[in-house]
């Protein structure tokens, strides 16, 4: 099982993201944002450690945006590496997941 | 595995029928298949019951089973029965060719396998019907419209994911479809579907855009209930003057293939279905001329190629080879199979006749 660090801070939780975000994790992955979105409804996920991205887990991210916005929240994504934002730009998914640079970055005016 | 577990020389899977046995996985038998009458595990089928036999020669029910007494006797036999649905369907079964004691802690590693067994013939039958489901929807028959030259293939990968394409004709117009649903698996298979029958039952009466439009708000509950979106490339093209009407959600891998050796993308901002909803769908014209090639490949291939622009060249080189689509087809799907074969791969072409 792939361990999901979440760390609330100042009512924003940070998810941690591994290397390798497939379907292998996905579950847990919604599962994960599920939990910081009971603790706090604006969530980043720290994308900084993830070399890959497939399509599973695109999806267990947009789910978590669903989620974070019903919740009255959003949720933002920080760190994404070359291969992370080429298929949100290819999906266009990137008008509603922008990459932030940093954590730091998509916790400002929050 | 079990076989080293249990330090055993047979260990078999078997599907057990009215007639007869067969074993769908073992190591150690001369044969898989044999008749129920000679077999123990169709008495634990039968009475859907495990059967323990530590020395067979010495139970008086089994003393005398043609499987003890045969040339290859059973004296140490140890099954479980396997369930599916509730119904018993064949059993999990060890066997020695000598006596053998089995503890407590043996039986129960025994009945776990079992029990990973049957979820393992559940997913491979999960599988099976999810591939059927894909199968169903391609398209049965080629399509012919004068003018243009059509190919499209779709290769499932070993787990299968929700591509499809689709193609119809409209009015004299060609329209195909090429869509991928985000994950795997039977409810991957199940949403595209659904968004093909929309696709198609709203194109008729509709622009492209208003169908594809129509069938994402038709279709947000369960993509929300599934968790899942679909990138979709939709172009309806007309034979005589080549002008093409698209809309790409998300899909990013369309590309006119120019004579020159030049490639243009078709290409939109537009979000996939079911990534947010509220958000709507814009139809794009291009014109595709005499002797150019309309490619549009699935998100497998990026399996393949990182990025749209490695895939993009690569499609440029490919077709230089040849201007036949179901030849660019060939190639690209062999191509990317030399690469990958992790996601499904759905390959269409379309080329504008010169004359």
């Amino acid at each position: 099982m792939t361990e999901w660090q979440t760390d609330v801070s100042d009512g924003v939780a940070v998810i941690v993201c591994p290397a390798r975000v497939s379907m292998a994790v996905a579950a847990s992955f919604r599962d994960a944002i599920a939990a910081a979105v009971a603790q706090a409804p604006k969530v980043v996920v720290d994308l900084g450690p993830t070399a890959f991205i497939d399509s599973s887990g695109l999806g267990a991210l947009v789910s978590g945006l669903k989620t974070c916005r019903q919740a009255g929240g959003d949720l933002r994504i920080a760190g994404a590496g070359e291969q992370v934002r080429t298929v949100l730009r290819l999906t266009n998914l990137d008008r509603i997941l922008r990459p932030q640079d940093t954590v730091e970055d998509a916790r400002r005016d929050w | 595995m079990a076989r080293r577990l249990f330090d055993v020389p047979v260990v078999a899977v078997n599907v057990v029928d009215d007639h007869q046995q067969v074993s769908i996985a073992h190591v150690g038998l001369t044969s898989p298949v044999r008749p129920v009458s000679e077999s123990i595990c169709a008495v634990a089928v039968a009475q859907d019951r495990p059967i323990i036999l530590p020395d067979a020669r010495e139970d008086p029910e089994f003393a005398q089973h043609p499987a003890v007494v045969s040339d290859e006797p059973a004296i140490f036999y140890a099954g479980r029965p396997l369930h599916a649905d509730g119904h018993v369907i064949g059993s999990l079964c060890l066997a020695d060719d000598r006596p053998r004691a089995f503890s407590e802690a043996e039986d129960k590693m025994l009945a776990d396998l079992a029990t990973w067994v049957e979820q393992e013939l559940d997913r491979d039958r999960d599988q099976r019907e999810a591939r059927e489901v894909q199968r169903r929807l391609l398209p049965r028959a080629d399509v012919q419209v004068a003018g243009l030259e059509i190919a499209g293939h779709c290769q499932p990968a070993r787990s299968v994911g929700g591509d499809f394409y689709d193609w119809q004709v409209l009015d004299g117009q060609l329209q195909v479809v090429l869509a991928d649903v985000m994950g795997k698996g039977l409810v991957a298979a199940m949403i595209a579907a659904q968004v093909r029958t929309l696709v198609r039952g709203t194109s008729p009466f509709n622009s492209v855009a208003a169908s594809v439009t129509r069938a994402a708000v038709d279709s947000q509950d369960d993509l929300d209930d599934a968790g899942t979106f679909v990138t979709l490339f939709a172009v309806r093209i007309d034979p005589r003057n080549g002008e093409m009407e698209y809309v790409d959600a998300g899909h990013g891998l369309a590309f006119v293939l120019q004579p020159d050796g030049e490639v243009r993308r078709l290409a939109s901002g537009d979000l996939p279905l079911g990534a947010m909803a509220g958000v709507g769908w814009t139809s794009r014209s291009d014109v595709l001329a005499p002797g150019e090639t309309l490619l549009a490949v699935s998100d497998g291939v990026l399996d393949a190629f990182p990025t749209a622009e490695e895939a993009l060249a690569a499609a440029r080189d490919l077709a230089a080879l040849s201007p036949d689509p179901s030849t660019i087809v060939e190639m690209v799907t062999e191509r990317v199979k030399e690469l990958t074969t992790s996601d499904d791969l759905t390959v269409l072409a379309v080329r504008r006749e010169t004359t």
